[in-house]
């Protein structure tokens, strides 16, 4: 009885053991689980160094609540919030607009579709440093391309886009749309070529044609995907820096600076990397929630596929 | 088979986790291998200037000298990592060099004093004093910098664009306003002859960089405005200086203002401002040091030699006729706290001090910097004859009357020019406000960033 009640006891949590160290092995037995864990080491070696430590490093700069008071009181970050939601808004909207529908030109047949993709595909494919230095300089007011151009073409005197705020953002915005919108359309359009064609086939016995073939099969079956790749674009773009250090390098008069700008301006010309890492940290109200439902979309896609 | 496989992985893991304990003991038995961060010349000569002074230290010592040239800006975020992470090497420069008293402030520096006192009676006051700053947690002022060079704020002219207007360079007024109403004039000309995009003045009216606040503060020295900062650390913002900075503003902001400036400007970053002197744009330019000169030697001696001026001898004075006293910002080699080979750093920087040393670094480096002792810059290459440019830097930056940059005095300053302080009181007179609301508005702002600074003792 002694023994039973011991064995009965001891049984399950023998067993609960047991399994809870399969499960933590992968269900893989002997030397398998050796080597699974030496060539994870390498990864998890680099995931600690190059990912956690850098993320808990700065969330621990940014710890300090008097770090905020600083950073909500500063007029500069102010101005930056409000670009940034126009940026991202604009930015993201824009660029996805533009490349739905040029994903739907480009997916028209003929060897001059081709050349021309390959020719849109250009500025995606230059590098981002020199592409938005060149632009810097052809939006310079006085001597820059542009505004030559505009006066030997049509003696027309070119404001100076630098200089004011707004048109300093907006050259900052379209310098983004046009950089970018060749990624995001190669991108819908590979989504539009996996569409089968039977699809469309069988709308167009139906009577759809036109704006309706659009409507009714294609946007719905891209749908999906047209909303990841905004989540997608929505946070790639709240850490840009390159555009608008660049394009406008954040003036003038600190009037155009992006969160991720501005926390460099702070961490580096202040000298104050706390206050850098506060800035970018004001983001995460907003970056969080956006990863937790693009994570949840693309579980959805995966089903739905 | 799995007890060999067994085997290599064990093997293999206990000679990478070995490898990994013995690294730290390889390292330390190569001690005599220090780290040095330099920031890149804007002439490659600079770089080899250097490269050669390490050169001759390695072949002196017997020390390696793991040297990195980095480019300007870059440096300055690596050092401010450095410093924040803890993992520092064992020299670099103050770049910038308002980094030099901002980290002292926080006890961050070692200090130098044995290194400087090597060659003490040979350099400069300017800077003797530029290589000591104040430390918040020892509430003393010490030596925690070691000078290697300097540089001032010349004016640059393009003398053909002045001949293109008809005028002529020995018509220019030698007081201040005089000076710089001269090239309104040279504009003015221009436009009559149908250059519609040559501009007279190229003034830095930008939140960007390190050029505004060195212009502004040349500005309030022509004014008569000396001294925002006393050399005990103290604020002072009494009715001369007022008077200096309401002027300083007035003429900066307006001069954009009234289209003598490039709109541009506004918003330039540093090198805007050099490329459009190179190209000829704007007829002169108030920027610091002879880069905008030495750049252009090897590829156009024609405009070095004929075409560009620097005015040092010939900088304007006061408007009452007085000599104006030169801000010398000094380039200093620092030590961080926490560095691993202090004593060879040190024996490295009492190398690189040595006068002859130095004087071959700053002249292999075509003289763009200045060197930080006196005596060096009475040496045939600072006097040649034949040079336009050299001799008058050498008397602005050097020989005549200078004084080091208000952040040496307190860390405020670099605070208040990083904050672009001045520069807020210029644009908002180049976007039409009155100069007198700008510069009320720039001292309560001063005045809350001096708040933070407080010296208790020096």
């Amino acid at each position: 009885m002694t023994a039973a009640t011991v064995l009965d006891v001891g049984s399950p949590s023998s067993k609960q053991k047991q399994s809870l160290w399969r499960y933590w092995r992968g269900n893989l037995k002997g030397s398998e689980f050796t080597w699974a864990l030496a060539f994870s080491v390498p990864y998890i070696a680099v995931f600690v160094a190059f990912v956690a430590y850098p993320v808990f490093y700065g969330l621990w700069m940014g710890s300090d609540p008097a770090l905020y008071s600083d950073v909500f009181s500063d007029v500069i970050y102010q101005d930056t919030v409000v670009n940034t939601l126009v940026f991202v808004v604009l930015g993201v909207n824009l660029k996805l607009f533009l490349a739905l529908l040029l994903s739907g030109v480009f997916m028209r047949p003929g060897w001059v579709t081709k050349v021309m993709l390959m020719l849109f595909v250009l500025p995606w494919a230059v590098p981002q440093l020199p592409a938005f230095i060149s632009l810097h300089w052809m939006l310079n007011g006085e001597w820059g391309l542009l505004n030559n151009a505009l006066w030997i073409l049509g003696g027309i005197e070119g404001p100076s886009w630098l200089n004011e705020r707004w048109t300093a953002l907006g050259a900052a915005i379209a310098s983004h749309i046009w950089k970018w919108t060749p990624f995001w359309t190669v991108i819908l359009l590979a989504g539009r070529m996996s569409i089968p064609q039977d699809i469309y086939d069988a709308a167009k016995v139906d009577g759809a044609t036109g704006l309706n073939r659009f409507l009714f099969v294609t946007f719905p079956l891209l749908a999906n995907l047209y909303l990841v790749l905004t989540l997608l674009a929505t946070i790639f773009l709240l850490g840009d820096f390159n555009t608008v250090f660049f394009v406008t390098g954040g003036g003038p008069n600190n009037e155009t600076h992006l969160l991720a700008t501005l926390g460099v301006r702070n961490a580096f010309d202040l000298a104050r990397p706390d206050l850098g890492v506060a800035v970018v940290m004001t983001a995460l109200p907003v970056l969080i929630p956006l990863v937790i439902i693009l994570m949840r979309k693309l579980r959805t896609a995966e089903v739905q596929l | 088979m799995a007890l060999m496989r067994r085997s290599l992985l064990q093997g293999s893991l206990g000679f990478a986790a070995g490898g990994a304990l013995a690294g730290p003991y390889i390292a330390n038995a190569q001690a005599k291998t220090m780290s040095a961060w330099f920031a890149q010349g804007f002439v490659e000569d600079e770089d080899i200037a250097l490269r050669k002074a390490v050169a001759g230290y390695e072949k002196a010592s017997g020390n390696k000298v793991d040297l990195s040239i980095i480019p300007f800006a870059p440096q300055r975020q690596k050092i401010v990592s450095a410093i924040t992470s803890g993992v520092v090497p064992d020299v670099t420069q103050n770049n910038p060099a308002e980094i030099l008293p901002l980290y002292a402030w926080q006890d961050k520096w070692i200090d130098t004093e044995d290194i400087v006192e090597t060659q003490k009676a040979k350099f400069s006051e300017t800077a003797l004093k530029s290589a000591q700053a104040y430390n918040d947690v020892t509430k003393k002022r010490a030596y925690y910098g070691v000078p290697l060079r300097g540089a001032c704020v010349p004016c640059h002219t393009w003398k053909s664009l002045v001949e293109k207007a008809d005028m002529k360079m020995a018509d220019r007024p030698r007081t201040w306003d005089g000076y710089f109403d001269f090239y309104k004039k040279v504009q003015d000309n221009l436009r009559k002859k149908g250059e519609r995009k040559i501009y007279g003045l190229g003034f830095q009216v930008t939140a960007n960089g390190v050029d505004p606040a060195a212009l502004f503060n040349a500005f309030m020295h022509g004014y008569g405005g000396q001294g925002i900062v006393t050399p005990e650390g103290t604020l002072n913002l009494d009715a001369r200086i007022r008077e200096a900075a309401i002027k300083a503003a007035e003429y900066l902001g307006g001069a954009y203002r009234d289209g003598y400036v490039p709109p541009s400007a506004i918003n330039w970053n540093d090198a805007d401002d050099n490329n459009a002197f190179h190209a000829k744009l704007m007829v002169m330019d108030v920027d610091g040091t002879i880069s905008t000169e030495v750049a252009v030697k090897a590829k156009h001696p024609e405009w070095y030699f004929d075409e560009m001026v620097t005015d040092g001898l010939l900088y304007p004075t006061t408007n009452d006729g007085k000599p104006i006293t030169c801000i010398t910002a000094m380039l200093n080699a620092v030590i961080p706290k926490g560095a691993k080979n202090v004593p060879v750093a040190k024996e490295f920087l009492k190398f690189l001090i040595q006068p002859d040393i130095l004087q071959d670094t700053v002249e292999t480096g075509l003289g763009r910097n200045l060197p930080p002792m006196p005596e060096l810059a009475k040496t045939p290459f600072w006097e040649n004859p034949k040079d336009p440019h050299l001799k008058g830097y050498a008397h602005q930056g050097l020989l005549g009357p200078t004084q080091p940059d208000y952040y040496v005095f307190n860390p405020a300053m670099a605070e208040v020019y990083a904050q672009h302080v001045y520069s807020k009181a210029m644009i908002a007179v180049a976007k039409k406000g009155k100069a007198t609301d700008a510069v009320d508005a720039a001292f309560r702002e001063i005045k809350e960033i001096f708040d933070k600074y407080p010296i208790k003792q020096s």
